[in-house]
């Protein structure tokens, strides 16, 4: 009984070594380009979440800046006003 | 003995034979590869693109923002045109309302009585303010709500100057009992402690005294706070004592005669 065991085991782990020895597997540069190409990805990111975060800032500056305008230009009509009654 | 010795060396071998075919089976096979280059190509194309879209946004937002900074800072240009000024007359205005607001700060903290010994000055900075509105920069938002609540501040010093001078009264009482006369009434020290101060008293009720020597039961006098004699009281006291030595002399004169 022991004796088929073993044999049934040592079968199947010749088996396993056989079907996956005959497998086609990707060469070293073949690699090396998957993990170049996962490099560049991941510079890709962080260039686009650079230049989204430069985008935020120029917004925040530019709604800063028609505010400031809005407030410059009811200034120069509330200055005129004045004017007028100095 | 031997034959033991042979099935474990067998099981150990199919042992290792097995778990070295398990892992061979768990790397990357040439599809799964090609599967996967394909799968990041097509990723790293998509974020090129993501990336020259932002990009693009990025300089459209740069141009917009130096467009806005061109148009404020016109704005602001045109702001000082209208007044009619530089920076360096900003300056100097900002300055003189630093002065009047310093000015102003040193009488607020100054005792009623003070106060009134120093009114003058009251005068002298609402004419500094008054100045300083006929300049076109007081047109300006932050000096012209500055300016207004200096004003604010000056009227309330000149508030607190007449309630402080309606407070201080003197009800005369009588010859007989109190001996009051203006000599007198300076004298006492709850008034100034001083009787030559009594032309201030004469002074600041005009209204209510013709003659100094001349005052009644029940007049209410205001008494004007502690001060050196003004000009104006100095004269009053010459000429009440020429007044006095000219209705002394005319029973001398006639002698002349």
């Amino acid at each position: 009984m022991k004796k088929s065991l073993a044999g049934y085991f040592v079968a199947g782990a010749l088996l396993a070594t056989l079907a996956t020895g005959c497998t086609s597997r990707p060469n070293a540069e073949e690699l090396k380009q998957l993990e170049d190409l996962k490099a560049e990805i991941t510079s890709l990111e962080r260039q686009i979440a650079a230049k989204q975060s430069e985008a935020a800032a120029l917004q925040k500056a530019i709604a800063d800046k028609q505010a400031q305008l809005a407030q410059c230009e009811k200034e120069k009509a509330l200055v005129q006003e004045r004017l007028k009654g100095m | 003995m031997n034959m033991k010795l042979m099935k474990s060396v067998i099981l150990v071998a199919a042992l290792v034979l097995f778990v070295g075919s398990t892992a061979a089976a768990q790397e990357m096979t040439k599809d799964e590869w090609q599967k996967q280059m394909t799968e990041f190509t097509a990723k790293r194309n998509q974020l090129k693109s993501n990336l020259t879209a932002v990009q693009a946004e990025v300089d459209k937002l740069k141009k917009e923002d130096a467009a806005l900074a061109a148009a404020l800072k016109k704005c602001n240009d045109d702001l000082m045109a209208l007044v009619g000024a530089d920076a360096a007359a900003e300056r100097a205005f900002a300055a003189k309302l630093d002065e009047i607001d310093a000015k102003i700060n040193e009488l607020s903290r100054l005792s009623n009585q003070d106060l009134w010994a120093r009114k003058g000055e009251i005068d002298d900075v609402q004419k500094m303010l008054d100045e300083v509105k006929k300049n076109k920069l007081s047109a300006l938002s932050k000096y012209y709500e500055r300016i207004k609540e200096q004003q604010n501040r000056l009227d309330a010093l000149k508030k607190t100057l007449e309630t402080a001078q309606l407070a201080m009264t003197y009800t005369v009482g009588t010859w007989a009992k109190d001996r009051d006369c203006l000599w007198n009434i300076a004298k006492k020290p709850k008034i100034y402690d001083n009787a030559f101060l009594w032309p201030k008293i004469w002074q600041g009720n005009k209204d209510k005294i013709k003659n100094p020597d001349v005052i009644k039961k029940g007049q209410v006098l205001s008494i004007p706070p502690k001060a050196d004699l003004t000009k104006e009281e100095k004269a009053a006291v010459r000429s009440y004592w020429n007044k006095k030595k000219a209705a002394e002399q005319p029973a001398a004169a006639p002698a002349k005669q």
